[in-house]
Parts: C-alpha cells; structure tokens; sequence
C-alpha cells in the first residue's frame, strides 16, 4: 500500500471533525447578573446564566462558592432555580476583605453532582466600605468538587464552542511549518543534485504551504471577530503571519522574473532556504518580545494547563498529523502534473 | 592568495571603486539629510516615538539604497574574470565588511542629522552607539545577500525591496524595541535578551548567507 | 482572469458593506448557540480553500490537455 499516507492523512481529518464536534462542552456560566454593587457587610443576590447546564434536575446537591484567591472563600446562604439555565444565588459578603485592596474581583463557582463543577471569573467586584482588613469570615470551604461525568472539552467563557476551533485553525499553522519545512529541504535537495524534479517538489510544497498560511489567517479572522471583537486587531502574531505570508509570495515573484528555469529554480531555492530559516525569528522570537492576544505569549498561558486537556489532546495532535498528511497530498499532486508538464515541454523541445 | 588577503584585496577594492563614484555616495548622505529634514517639517516638534521610529525606517530605507546596487556592477565579463580567482566565501565576506562599514558611517550621520535637526532625546548613549553597531551588521548581512539575489533579475528595483522587507522585519523590530529602552521610553532592565536576540539573529544570517552564496555564485 | 479580479473585489465591497450595516445581526446570529456558527464559518472557510486547490489544478490540467491535444 503506497498510498497509506494519503488514507491515513484523510481519516484523521474526518476523525478531527468528527470527534471535534460532536464531543460536547462542559456546563459552564456564561453571564452573572449583579442587580446592586457588592459591597462589604451586605447579602448579595447574583443570578448565574449557565450553558449548557441542567440547574432544574439537580435542585438539590447545587452548592456555591464565591472566591477570592486560594485562601479566601465564601459560601452561599441560598439557591433558588429559576429554569434550568438560570440560579439565583445569594451571599452574605464579610464585613472585611482579606487583602489590602479597596475593591477585589470574585469568581463565582457553582457545583452539581451533575453538571459537575463551573467556574465564572471576576463574577463580582467587591468594594470594601469598611476599610479593615481581616480574614475572619472567609475560609478555605471548598471541597469535594465534583468533576463532570463522560466526555467533554472544557468550558471557556468567551471561546465557549469556538474552542472546537482549536483543531482547525492552530493544525493549519502547524502544518504550514512542516510543509514549508520539507519545501526548503527540497530546495536544498535541489542545489544538491540540479535535478529540477525537486525544485518542482519545493514549489508545490511552498505553494500548499501559502494556501495554509492565507487559510490560517482567514480562519483566524473569523474566529477574532467573535472572541477578540474585531477581524484583525493588529495582533503581533497576525502581523508576523501576513508578513510571513509576504515572504512566500515574494518567493513566487522572484521565481517568475527569471526566463530561464535554471536560473529560476536556483535562485527560488536559494532564497526559499533564506527565507525559511527567519520564519521561526518571526513567528516564534518577536512575538515574545510585546504583548500578544494568543496564548504563550505576552502573560497569557500557553497552550497546557486547563486549556488543552487530554480530551482535547485526543482530537488537537490527530488533526495535525491529518492536516499534514492531506497537504502533503494536495503538494504531491501539484507536483506531479507540474513534472508531466516538464516532460511534455521536453518532449516538444526535442522533437522540434 | 590566503583567503584573508583575499578579503583584504576586495574589500580595498570596494574603496576605491567607491572613492571613483562618489557621487552615489554623496547622493545617499544627502538622502539621509533631506529625509530627516523632512520629518522634522512635518512634525516641528519631533515626540520620542515618532523620533524612534522614523530614525530607524530611515535608516532601512538609505541601507537598502546604498546597499542594492553592491552586486549590480558585479556582472561585466571583466569583473566574471576577476572573481573566477576568488573564493566565493571572500567575496560575500568582503562585500559584507565593506557595506557594515558603510552602513556605520551612514547609522553615525544618521544620528548627527536627527540630533542636530530634530534633537537628541537619547539618554543611555553607550546602549544606543551598542544598538546602531548591531543594526548596521544585520542591515548589512541582510541586504548584501539579498541583493546579490536580486541582481540576477532585471526589474531589480523592486525584487530588492519586496525580498528584503519582510525579512528585515524582526532585526527592525527588536531594534526599535531596544532603542526605546536607549531613549528612556520604557524602563525594562532585561535588554540583554534583546540583545543576545539580535547577535543570534546576525549570526543565523551570516552562516545562511556563507552556506547559500557559492549557489547563487556560479553561473 | 480580469472579469475573476471584478469579481473578488465586488464581492469583498459588498462583504465589508453588508458587515457595516448588517453588524449587529450578524453577530448576533454568530454567538447565538454558544458561537458555534464561529466554528461553522472556520471549517466553510476552509473548506472553500480547498476548492480553491481544486480550481487551480483544473486550470493547470486544462492547460495540459490543450498542449497534448496541439503536440498530437
């Protein structure tokens, strides 16, 4: 079987979509509706919008938490079911708050057997009126959280399902590395050897390997819009890509303004080598160096921690390796009809 | 010819073909003064910002100037001839130490302009004359080897501009992030990182131009 | 291909002008269902650039044909 790859490549990328969205999310809060400030001394009522959540078929065993760091924590005083994706939860905030902080931000957490456990951060600001500070009625009470049964990706409150887009978007970039990777190998294979067979390999990677770069940034967009709030928010990451993109295009320019193929083919190859070694300088070194809306970059996490659980690995790591193997498919059969035209311009230059 | 004598002789041989047009020279000078006197008209009062980062798209924009035309004179039967005797290696070397060189004069005359015109907001001078040493030598790795790409094409003009850009790019940007901190703009103590950055940069450059060059070379 | 370039560009115009007036709908209709119409218009859009693959290499085989049809 030569063409495992190809089958192999085709079958991740529907288990990729397949798995990617049928597997649900975690019940989580989306919205927690303050009708009065939070202040010291005073109950507080906050009604929590879940997601996916089946509040009315665990009246019993909810329990919630408003928290302030580790330490610090208090307990509800009562939950009333609205529907099942509305609570009201009330709490008696302490008369003091345990850091020095005029006001500190509370995250709202509510269990269920059930739905397992959801976390809202920054559900309250809390303002101290008082002015002490003291730990005395907050503790340490959260305890026996419940994880939720079965299957699922985590909960994010502003990507919410667009998480899914994890295996979509991030394995584009990925892919576009490795097959930009095989096209300068190729390119360097090329100088090696003279043989035009390669540079033809190197040009067809080079050009999947742009379709996944302008696919990368337009799935990006997309997905900006509705979590970032605009299409290109002038990212450091989205700027590099485009200019990594300007790199490629540029190696298509220079390749077309030679008449002669040899000369093309090894200037192409000699400039494609060049320009592959900064691709890491400029996707990977500068975005370090300012702030950036990814994760990795500029405070935010990276991608481990509770953003990519194993469910998500299960799905993330196979639609890379799909996404790989189907573009070095697509390159394969440019490459191979640009090498049947290289044998019938041969061809036709003989016989004339 | 030992392979340093070999640079010795060719980059004696940039000076004094350069010293024979001196025009082209004194044409880039003067381009660097009447852009920072344009900048300076249209903000007559030059803030920090705008002061930082004009100087160094300037600066790219007189490098790429004095830098394309390094390999355009290169392609005459006689020059073939003289450069069948060299190593490859001594010929992109020379042409890289030869227009460092130049690209420092220019980065000092650059800085005396902007002083004297627009002000010398800069405040941690050794880090800045440090910053425009390790500019100048990427600009010039830079642009020495991408113009040696683009003077085998005709519209060269323009190939030069659209190759060099987008790689120039992160060598720019960790140069006007370094010399924020040289003008006091921001206060952050690990500049060193910058810095090795930019050194590793010049040197992943270099090794890729000595590996790549002997390619581009022969005809 | 100058009647192909009209077009992108009359569609990208109307795209922009749709999304300036249309803005509020339009997101609506994206984060309603917890976004997942995000997710809709990623896998779409991906897979219009495949299509777009697919278009090339028609162009290029047609272009091959037509050369074997000419050479005999």
């Amino acid at each position: 079987m030569k063409h495992w790859w190809k089958i192999l490549g085709v079958l991740l990328m529907i288990y990729s979509i397949v798995a990617g969205l049928a597997i649900p999310l975690k019940p989580g809060i989306y919205d927690a509706i303050t009708a009065s400030k939070a202040i010291t001394g005073a109950p507080i009522d906050i009604v929590a919008v879940g997601y996916l959540t089946k509040f009315d078929n665990t009246k019993d065993d909810l329990r919630a938490w408003l928290k302030v760091d580790n330490e610090h924590a208090i307990a509800s005083t009562a939950i009333k079911v609205e529907s099942e994706s509305r609570l009201k939860v009330s709490f008696d905030i302490p008369n003091n708050l345990p850091s020095a902080d005029k006001t500190v931000d509370a995250a709202l957490i509510i269990d269920s057997k059930k739905n397992g456990y959801s976390i809202f951060p920054s559900a309250v600001f809390i303002k101290n009126t008082v002015g002490t500070n003291s730990a005395a009625g907050w503790t340490n009470a959260i305890s026996n959280m419940t994880q939720h049964q079965g299957m699922s990706f985590p909960y994010r409150n502003i990507l919410q399902e667009t998480i899914r887009n994890l295996f979509y978007h991030v394995p584009l970039w990925f892919g576009m590395m490795i097959i930009f990777l095989i096209s300068a190998i190729n390119s360097g294979r090329f100088l090696k050897t003279k043989n035009s067979k390669f540079d033809h390999k190197a040009a067809s990677y080079a050009s999947v390997g742009t379709l996944f770069g302008i696919l990368g940034l337009v799935t990006g967009a997309i997905w900006a819009k509705h979590t970032w709030g605009a299409y290109w928010s002038w990212d450091i990451k989205q700027n590099m890509s485009a200019i990594a993109m300007l790199v490629y295009l540029a190696y298509f320019v220079l390749r077309n303004s030679f008449e002669e193929s040899e000369q093309s083919a090894r200037i192409g190859a000699v400039y494609n080598i060049f320009a592959f070694v900064t691709l890491p300088m400029l996707l990977f070194v500068i975005p370090r160096l300012t702030d950036s809306l990814h994760p990795g970059n500029g405070g935010n996490p990276g991608f481990g921690g509770e953003d990519l659980d194993n469910n998500m690995r299960m799905v993330f790591y196979p639609a890379i390796i799909g996404f790989t193997l189907f573009g070095a498919w697509m390159a394969n059969i440019l490459y191979r009809l640009k090498a049947v035209q290289q044998r019938l311009l041969d061809k036709a230059f003989h016989s004339a | 010819m030992s392979f340093t004598s070999q640079i010795f002789h060719l980059i004696k041989k940039e000076f004094v073909l350069e010293w024979r047009q001196r025009y082209a020279l004194s044409g880039i000078l003067l381009y660097v003064l009447a852009t920072v006197f344009i900048v300076y008209s249209s903000f007559i009062r030059v803030p920090d910002t705008a002061w930082n980062s004009t100087f160094w798209i300037i600066i790219v924009f007189a490098s790429v100037n004095a830098i394309a035309k390094s390999f355009i004179g290169e392609s005459g039967n006689r020059t073939l001839y003289y450069y069948s005797l060299m190593n490859p290696y001594a010929v992109i070397l020379s042409k890289m130490i030869y227009n460092t060189l130049l690209l420092l004069i220019l980065c000092l005359l650059c800085y005396a302009a902007f002083s004297f015109i627009a002000g010398n907001p800069v405040q941690n001078v050794q880090l800045f004359y440090l910053i425009l040493f390790l500019g100048g030598t990427g600009f010039s790795i830079t642009f020495t080897f991408i113009s040696a790409i683009a003077a085998k094409s005709k519209n060269n003009a323009t190939l030069m501009a659209i190759l060099s850009f987008p790689i120039i790019l992160p060598i720019l940007m960790t140069l006007i992030n370094l010399s924020a901190n040289a003008l006091g703009m921001i206060k952050d103590t690990a500049y060193t990182n910058d810095i090795l950055i930019l050194i590793a940069i010049d040197l992943i450059l270099v090794g890729m131009a000595l590996i790549l060059f002997p390619f581009l070379w022969r005809d | 291909m100058k009647e192909t370039i009209s077009y992108i560009f009359t569609f990208l115009f109307l795209l922009t002008q749709n999304s300036l007036f249309a803005q509020t709908a339009h997101d609506a209709f994206m984060r309603s269902n917890g976004k997942i119409y995000v997710v809709i218009g990623v896998l779409i859009s991906i897979f219009i650039g495949l299509v777009l693959f697919m278009v090339i290499m028609e162009r290029r085989l047609k272009k091959l044909e037509k050369e074997l049809n000419e050479n005999g």
